[in-house]
């Protein structure tokens, strides 16, 4: 488990409708429809605030700036990270499922398509969670990181592939076709 | 693609053993004729190793004799399309995608098959898909 | 986080020791879920799943499964135009669920009369009947309506580093233990054609007859096929919902016209489906998982392919964490049988952390025979197999020949002495170095080949240059080099014995044999189908029977005490 001492909740206090960006060195980072309301943390238990946090964190440590926009009208991660990279100033956007799955993703690519794409959920830490917040800093500077390294475990799908499915199912249910997306604005508060 | 053998049993079957005398390749050898002699020497070549339209047919009827209906017309669209070169088969797999082709393009596909290649099964089925994609919203936006 | 981590401890109470050790017990690594069946994440069981109907208006079906003809999605309608037979569907349906239950089930009634039955009925109605049946009559369905008469299996042969000697050595090891096809795929999409052709090569080496298939995107997968590099194909992926299949990119007419692409350059073909799939992409409509692998069969058998891999394949995950789902599983591989389609039943993923509940999870196939009892058992460590691990792999290898000896029971390997394993590894590693040579690819050194006849894993090879070898993989593509190079390459530089199995192979593409239901070839090329080989099961004392000298080759392991002098095994 990677709950560091004292646990933080996130919620999302939204600012107004999700607009394109101008500054040239944003990373725009969207999240899903369940990501943080309802859902609170990710499928291996980590906490939606330390998520943030740790991506916050990564891009600040590039010199980057991050925005947070959520996504209601599709539960499709290249779906929303492309959409996200459209209103990235820089193009580049980091779209994230409630349960943890992750992608890095650039304006001028194919929607199926990526920069990085992190497909086991199960895998995904607090300190990978950095790593792609930094990677996604550099892209948006127009440097070339050296990709995250990417992890895998068979036995991840006999212990999380039906979890993963009922939760994409649930991430489903939260798709809201008449809402637009929102920029959000973080708030993250330690509980101790 | 007609041949005088109509009486194809599950006896007959392997072919290669049973019926050899049946069997060319697409150059006219016999099955015997592909020796490692021959192969080192050149004669066969990779154009040897290759299905006839009329073998098909024979397997199709060897599958029907054992009830398989739907494996019996599958050879028989294979026999067909032994004319079609690879790229095109691969290209018109292709434009059977969902959203791939217009009802334009997918029966241009559908005449070519016909008018080129004689491959009526194959066009029949390429017209019954655009059918069904007209009615599921399948086709790609005329431009 | 791992999969091997335990779980957070979450309860304030104490637990008592045996808590303690029932928590640490592998089992409860694994994944279990409580049924959502509104969505489809339930395995056979729903409310939500149509019930059984037919109409027929003027030789055309107007009504299936309670819906018109107008309201037809596209599987409906593939359903009712190609696979369904007209003339006895209404007569078929009519015949009660718990009739054709007890056929499947009763040996005096014959496969060739249940599966004219099984001809006639929709979807629902085939649900309808297996869901009558518990885990014990399906397996005994399968061991009627399984196509071939004598069951086989198939092997994955992978390399964590694509490494094409391991790939050789590997397959050649699998051939002599027994599989009838070998199956391998890659990290680095790129290395495809030198790994392919360590298949074939090791294969050969193995045993004549082998045949070898390299799961890639479509198009390349049939240009290796049209090559003669490869022998068959098998990752031809069809889903039970209309928005799935979509998804997947494809519509059952575009995959009907590719099996007959395949069948039109004489290779071998299955499709693929599976339960759980259309669940796990959020797309099943509401169905139960069994309800919508059962229109996929449908849809197999419809394109007029000649078998299908199912058994879940990789959803396992997901049926394996419901009620029921193993059952379900079982009765897809029944279904897939009874449609008189060769089935390749699964068994082919990483499916548990409880070597208990792997075994269990492989009975139902194991004990009836299927045409392939695994549709990949891992030939290679799991940590090599590039398909994400199977259910069982190299370390279960005596488990297995164990088991079959216990039970009496023909899982398609045997027990393979030592020295011969060495034999046939270092052959092929040896082959493999002259192909390469013969056609100019970098170079296998003979430090590699020592390391392909001792080892276990890719770990214990020396590393390949890796960029050097994608070129050679790229030169392999633009020169054009075929199946008949390969043999010529053997021939020429002395494997003259595996350049005649090589060939053999190739010239059965000219008789087309291989097309036929579950083909497969024996060890003296004879082709091997559900015709001369058909499945004559009809009660004790029929049927497929290990006895004789296939069951002599199976009651040796690696240590049986001999009876004459029990101070010796038996070698």
């Amino acid at each position: 488990m990677t709950t560091a001492t004292g646990t933080r909740t996130l919620s999302l206090r939204e600012t107004g409708p999700a607009e394109r960006g101008t500054r040239p060195e944003e990373v725009v980072i969207a999240l899903s429809p369940a990501f943080g309301d309802p859902f609170t943390k990710t499928i291996v238990d980590v906490p939606h605030a330390e998520v943030i946090r740790q991506l916050l964190a990564g891009v600040e440590e590039q010199g980057g700036v991050a925005r947070l926009i959520k996504v209601y009208r599709t539960a499709d991660l290249a779906a929303i990270a492309h959409f996200g990279a459209k209103l990235s100033g820089s193009g580049i956007a980091v779209g994230i499922l409630a349960r943890g799955t992750t992608v890095i993703h650039q304006r001028d690519l194919a929607r199926l398509s990526n920069l990085e794409l992190f497909p086991q959920a199960p895998l995904l830490d607090a300190e990978v969670f950095r790593m792609i917040g930094a990677n996604a800093a550099q892209y948006a500077q127009s440097r070339s990181p050296r990709p995250v390294p990417t992890r895998n475990d068979q036995m991840a799908r006999p212990r999380w592939q039906a979890k993963a499915a009922l939760l994409h199912l649930k991430e489903f249910e939260c798709i809201d076709h008449a809402r637009a997306a929102v920029e959000v604005e973080p708030v993250i508060t330690r509980v101790d | 693609m007609t041949s005088d053998v109509t009486d194809l049993t599950p006896a007959d079957y392997p072919l290669s053993i049973n019926r050899p005398e049946l069997l060319r390749t697409p150059t006219g050898k016999a099955l015997a004729d592909i020796t490692m002699a021959a192969v080192v020497s050149g004669e066969v070549t990779n154009e040897d190793l290759r299905v006839t339209p009329e073998t098909l047919v024979l397997q199709g009827r060897i599958a029907e004799s054992m009830g398989r209906r739907q494996l019996g017309e599958n050879c028989r669209r294979a026999a067909e399309m032994t004319a079609i070169p690879d790229a095109e088969v691969l290209a018109m797999y292709n434009a059977l995608r969902p959203n791939a082709s217009t009802a334009a393009q997918m029966e241009e596909i559908a005449a070519r098959l016909e008018g080129t290649y004689s491959a009526t099964t194959c066009a029949a089925l390429v017209r019954e898909a655009a059918q069904v994609y007209a009615a599921r919203n399948l086709l790609a936006e005329e431009s | 986080m791992t999969a091997v981590e335990p779980r957070p401890q979450t309860s304030e109470v104490r637990p008592s020791k045996r808590t303690e050790v029932l928590e640490n017990r592998p089992v409860n690594l694994d994944g279990f879920v409580e049924e959502w069946p509104e969505k489809g994440l339930v395995a056979m069981e729903s409310d939500f799943d149509p019930q059984p109907s037919v109409r027929v208006e003027d030789g055309r079906i107007v009504e299936l499964d309670g819906r018109t003809r107008d309201r037809f999605d596209f599987m409906d309608t593939f359903i009712a135009d190609h696979a369904i037979d007209v003339d006895t569907c209404e007569a078929a349906m009519a015949t009660p669920s718990v009739e054709i239950a007890r056929m499947l089930v009763d040996p005096r009634a014959s496969r060739a009369d249940v599966v004219a039955l099984g001809r006639g009925l929709t979807p629902a109605k085939i649900l309808d009947v297996v869901k009558l049946m518990n885990v014990v009559e399906i397996m005994m369905g399968i061991q009627k309506t399984r196509s071939r008469r004598t069951p086989a299996n198939q092997a994955h042969s992978t390399s964590a580093k694509d490494n094409p000697i391991q790939v050789a050595a590997d397959a050649a090891e699998g051939a002599v233990r027994g599989f009838a096809e070998l199956e391998t795929t890659l990290g680095v999409v790129r290395y495809a054609p030198l790994v392919a052709i360590g298949l074939q090569v090791g294969g050969q080496v193995g045993r004549g007859g082998v045949l070898t298939q390299c799961a890639l995107e479509e198009a390349t997968e049939l240009d290796l096929g049209m090559r003669g590099i490869t022998a068959y194909a098998e990752t031809i992926s069809i889903y039970g919902t209309e928005s799935v299949f979509v998804d997947g990119d494809d519509t059952p007419w575009s995959k009907a016209f590719l099996a007959s692409a395949y069948a039109s350059r004489g290779i071998k073909m299955r499709f693929t489906s599976g339960t759980g799939s259309e669940v796990q992409m959020g797309n099943a409509e509401g169905r139960s998982m069994l309800y919508l692998e059962i229109r996929c069969i449908l849809m197999a058998k419809g394109a007029g392919v000649q078998g299908l891999q199912n058994g879940s394949i990789s959803c396992i995950g997901v049926p394996g964490a419901v009620p029921g789902g193993i059952r379900a599983v079982a009765a897809e591989n029944l279904v897939a049988s009874w449609m008189d389609l060769e089935c390749a039943s699964g068994n082919d993923q990483s499916f548990s952390h409880s070597a208990m509940r792997r075994t269990s999870r492989l009975l139902p196939q194991m004990l009836p025979g299927t045409d392939f009892v695994c549709s990949g058992y891992s030939a290679v460590p799991n940590k090599d197999n590039m398909f994400a691990g199977s259910n069982l792999d190299t370390e279960d290898y005596d488990d297995w020949n164990t088991i079959q000896r216990d039970m009496q029971v023909d899982g398609g390997l045997r027990h393979v002495r030592e020295d011969v394993i060495l034999q046939v590894r270092n052959k092929a590693a040896r082959a493999l170095q002259a192909v390469f040579a013969e056609l100019d690819l970098p170079a296998i050194t003979d430090e590699e080949v020592e390391a392909a006849t001792y080892a276990d894993s890719s770990d214990d090879y020396p590393d390949r240059d890796v960029l050097a070898d994608l070129e050679g993989a790229r030169s392999v593509m633009e020169r054009g080099v075929t199946g008949l190079d390969l043999v010529k390459a053997l021939e020429r530089s002395g494997f003259g014995d595996v350049a005649e199995n090589y060939l053999q192979v190739l010239r059965q593409r000219v008789s087309g044999d291989l097309l036929q239901t579950a083909a497969i070839f024996t060890g003296d090329f004879v082709p091997l189908a559900a015709i001369n080989d058909a499945n004559d099961y009809a009660g004790p004392g029929t049927g497929y029977r290990l006895t004789g000298e296939r069951w002599e080759q199976l009651k040796k392991l690696r240590h049986v005490t001999s009876a004459e002098n029990p101070e010796e095994e038996v070698v």
